[in-house]
């Protein structure tokens, strides 16, 4: 594992907060805008954490998924965000490291690790508060031209293998 | 406990009452008299291939383990210690050589018999009456478990009638005639009544409303099937009778494969060849255009196209829907992993079809929780047709399968 600088782990934590603040506030496009091509988007069910390809997901969204999944967002008459539930995520416990060999050649490539707590309210339905704990992992890339892009996010919920209740935000 | 509702008054032929929602008595009767007296499916073979396979499962608010024995018979027990009632297992499935008690240590046979009490010199009762409750019938169809704590509920092919063909159909998808469900389970909470779920799975009315979102962004199956006009829309619903109710979304498909979004079946030359020689030509192409059922098996198995759904209720108010890819026996592991994909697509707290179904539920809920109003379920009364065998067969935005519901619904808790 290679040193991290303090800028390094900087630059990456504003990264991820300004992911969280997209996310909380429905700012869809301006979320996809934070995200490479190749993203994964990836919401495990609980103990279902093994090869996505033979266990069924919660959420299991490639870039074409993802950039749909935006789209149906954006159409305005996605129920179950119709109004958009008002959140706010607490982002922490952030642990950076570098990845020796990047995916992708010729780029700085970051395995981070953090904990979080979103509380949502559920302005569609029931407007009670539903509160979502869990850990994220992310994969962030900087390229040599001061591009940095986030294109791995899995969200392990920790009560991810019981009964979920309707999730239609990006969490 | 107050008298027992007027079901005949509070159910009509073309409206139910509110209450039936959110009474907490009525949600009472229903236990005893659906999930309680009845046939109620509990799992599928393939969770539990081998001796001693187990899955946790709740029969309405009763946890039960769906086990295979060491002679390889399916069981169904009680998911309680017959000393002081805790709970004899609490994972979610595994294999198990026997149950041992966590409490104080008892030990139960996979059939249920008391084997072992630690410190016997105080135990003066017969350990042959002190068993796990063992359901009395559990019967397997095509692989499909069923099971109901009243000896005296009938057998399971007479519960299914014509659902068998139902079922026949699904496991007709595969070359060999095997579904596997090995994905694990999701479950999606709806803070809703558990009778939503099948009313709405079946239900071809809603899909340009409530799905208009997805309809925009994807092409699929279901602009064929649910999104045309009035009068192209060849789909139709079906009331089987029992209570199994269908969407029968075949008719409208010209293509093959249009129910796994392609526009042929050029990408699963394997498949088509399989099925070619499992079932002849001709019969494998009407597989390949006509796809899966759609299809409610009262009261909790929804046989979802290509994935299989469970409904659990929990109190009148709240229920779990669980969802699992059917994975077909003897194809290419390309199409089971398509199979997934489009499950997760569509079905679970985030899927781009159920999350909105979930939010319309949720808000009808609301809506009728003074217990004081009455649903329409009128639709297409004037044009349903009877077909073949009993059965009613309605236009696909017809209220035929809420009325196949309610009907079997009314017989059960009037008894």
């Amino acid at each position: 594992m290679q040193l991290v600088s303090i800028e390094e782990v900087r630059r990456i934590e504003a990264l991820l907060y300004q992911e969280a603040r997209l996310a909380d506030e429905s700012r869809y496009t301006e979320w996809e805008g934070l995200v490479d091509d190749d993203m994964y988007y990836w919401v495990p069910a609980g103990h279902a954490d093994g090869d996505p390809s033979l266990a069924v997901s919660v959420i299991a969204d490639n870039r074409r998924r993802l950039k749909s999944r935006i789209a149906q967002l954006n159409t305005g008459a996605r129920h179950a965000q119709l109004p958009a539930s008002p959140m706010r995520r607490v982002l922490s416990n952030i642990e950076v490291n570098k990845v020796e060999t990047p995916k992708e050649q010729g780029t700085r490539e970051y395995a981070v690790r953090a904990n979080f707590v979103l509380y949502e309210l559920r302005a569609q339905s029931t407007n009670t508060l539903e509160v979502w704990p869990g850990s994220v992992e992310y994969r962030v890339r900087a390229r040599p031209s001061g591009d940095w892009k986030i294109f791995y996010k899995k969200v392990q919920l920790v009560h991810g293998s019981e009964p979920l209740a309707t999730m239609g935000f990006l969490i | 406990m107050d008298s027992s509702p007027d079901y005949s008054r509070l159910i009509q032929s073309d409206s139910v009452h509110a209450s039936l929602y959110t009474s907490q008595a009525v949600y009472r009767e229903e236990l005893e008299k659906i999930f309680y007296r009845g046939w109620v499916y509990v799992g599928h073979e393939s969770e539990i291939p081998h001796p001693g396979d187990f899955v946790r499962r709740n029969i309405g608010e009763e946890p039960v383990i769906l086990l295979r024995d060491r002679k390889g018979e399916l069981r169904v027990l009680k998911n309680r210690c017959s000393h002081r009632a805790n709970l004899i297992c609490s994972d979610g499935k595994g294999n198990a050589k026997n149950f041992m008690c966590p409490y104080h240590g008892w030990v139960f046979s996979l059939d249920g018999q008391l084997l072992d009490v630690p410190y016997p010199q105080g135990f003066s009762r017969d350990k042959s009456e002190s068993g796990l409750v063992a359901l009395p019938l559990v019967d397997s169809y095509q692989g499909f478990v069923f099971a109901s704590f009243n000896a005296g509920a009938g057998t399971l092919d007479a519960h299914l009638g014509n659902a068998k063909q139902v079922i026949d159909r699904a496991v007709a998808m595969s070359p060999v005639g095997r579904i596997k469900l090995t994905a694990g389970w999701v479950k999606h909470k709806f803070y809703a009544n558990w009778k939503m779920l099948p009313e709405n799975d079946t239900d071809g009315y809603h899909v340009n409303f409530v799905h208009a979102s997805f309809a925009k962004v994807l092409r699929s199956h279901y602009d064929d099937a649910a999104l045309q006009a009035e009068e192209d829309l060849e789909s139709e619903t079906i009331d089987w009778g029992n209570g199994h109710t269908e969407l029968n979304l075949g008719p409208s498909y010209k293509n093959e494969m249009v129910w796994l979004g392609y526009t042929d079946a050029s990408r699963f030359p394997g498949y088509v060849a399989a099925l070619e020689q499992a079932y002849g030509h001709g019969r494998a192409h009407e597989t390949l255009r006509a796809g899966p059922p759609h299809t409610v098996i009262f009261p909790n198995l929804f046989i979802a196209e290509m994935n299989i759904v469970m409904f659990e209720p929990r109190g009148p108010n709240e229920c779990v829907q669980w969802h699992t890819p059917m994975l077909l026996e003897g194809v290419s592991d390309d199409l089971n992993e398509r199979i997934l994909r489009q499950c997760e697509a569509a079905l679970g707290p985030a899927g781009f079809l159920l999350a909105d179904d979930g939010t319309i539920s949720e808000r009808q809920q609301i809506a009728l929780k003074s217990g004081n109003a009455w649903l329409d379920i009128s639709r297409g009364e004037q044009r349903e047709k009877e077909g073949p065998g009993d059965i009613r067969v309605g236009h696909v935005t017809d209220e035929t399968t809420n009325r196949g519901f309610w009907k079997h619904y009314r017989r059960l808790l009037s008894r």
